[in-house]
């Protein structure tokens, strides 16, 4: 019989909410208190994350993202500045010693890009894992993936693009001179594809989803059963949203 | 002074370094090392900023003070290298 593992999904979280669920289950986890867990997620308001090394004011214009209602936030994970809209994020949480999962990050990589790659060609996208920490179709980027190791835990999360605006995207960072801003949107676009774009037609989170609960299990061999947070978690994540993800410390960083 | 760089790291991301630099000595006085790279603990890179103040601004110096804090502490650097962080520190100088 195939091990069961846990699958989440929480719709329309705000950024600091998202990012305190995603550490509060890799403490859940580490503590031996939960089974390993994929989630499946959105955010609402849209928001953008930037990687744990990145500068916030550096990559961010911050005013921008205020005018249009847009959250930003640090993640735990390094990696660079994601705009979160019309996609679907995942994160898997699982022990570093778990059969799984290798001891070898860049292999982890690859192994956990799988079931995203497996999902999609369940959608009849064929992607392939472009190293470090990219999905691509026919050379462009449709995921970005960034994982952490803490408390000898992975925490992996990453996005598949349903949807691209990468106009908006741009108005919200920062670009080292406003006289190539043009040029670096149509390279963008060049370098960036979306699932509507691949398939001509509106896809839904939900079917999404569901091809990425296939995804997973085909590639790890286990089934994935829906389960909600514990009690603890949602405590765990509400002091890490408060103390990390929605402070100014936090965020402001480097 | 407060000296700049930007340095993509070949086959790997992008490296951004802000350091605060003492003529008098040529040694940094603060370093602060940002990017889109991934480094395994996290932690371990304000350790290497922390342990490059006051450092000696001469490559072969910082190569093996950053090549050792590496080993120390047992830090993964992925997107990033030693040669390429030593390279991209030595663009700020003046």
């Amino acid at each position: 019989m195939n091990e069961k593992w846990r699958l989440l999904i929480t719709k329309d979280r705000t950024a600091y909410n998202n990012m305190a669920i995603d550490w509060a289950v890799l403490k859940a986890s580490s503590n031996g208190e939960v089974q390993p867990t994929v989630r499946f997620y959105t955010w609402k308001p849209s928001a953008i994350s930037i990687g744990y090394f990145q500068s916030l004011d550096e990559e961010i214009d911050l005013n921008k993202c205020k005018k249009h209602g847009v959250d930003y936030v640090r993640r735990i994970t390094g990696g660079g500045a994601v705009y979160h809209e019309h996609e679907l994020t995942y994160s898997i949480v699982i022990p570093e010693n778990h059969p799984q999962i290798s001891k070898n990050i860049m292999e982890s990589y690859g192994c956990i890009c799988g079931a995203v790659i497996k999902g999609l060609s369940q959608l009849g996208i064929e992607s392939k894992y472009a190293p470090i920490n990219d999905i691509i179709v026919n050379g462009k980027k449709i995921s970005g993936n960034a994982q952490t190791r803490k408390s000898k835990t992975v925490l992996q999360h990453g996005t598949v693009l349903i949807d691209v605006n990468v106009e908006k995207m741009f108005s919200l960072l920062k670009v080292p001179n406003e006289k190539i801003r043009d040029k670096m949107i149509s390279d963008v676009k060049q370098r960036l594809i979306s699932i509507k774009h691949l398939l001509g037609k509106d896809v839904s989170f939900d079917e999404v989803a569901n091809t990425m609960k296939k995804g997973f299990e085909e590639e790890f061999n286990i089934e994935l059963v829906e389960g909600s947070l514990t009690e603890k978690e949602i405590e765990d994540a509400e002091i890490f949203e408060k103390e990390y993800f929605s402070s100014k410390e936090w965020n402001h960083k480097k | 002074m407060n000296l700049r760089s930007v340095y993509k790291i070949p086959d790997g991301k992008l490296l951004k370094i802000s350091l605060d630099y003492n003529e008098r000595n040529n040694s940094i006085e603060s370093i602060n090392i940002t990017g889109d790279f991934f480094a395994h603990p996290e932690e371990a890179i304000e350790i290497l900023e922390d342990k490059l103040k006051d450092a000696r601004f001469d490559r072969l110096f910082l190569r093996n003070k950053i090549d050792s804090i590496i080993k120390e502490n047992n830090l993964e650097l992925i997107g990033l290298n030693v040669e390429g962080l030593t390279h991209g520190i030595m663009l700020c100088k003046p």
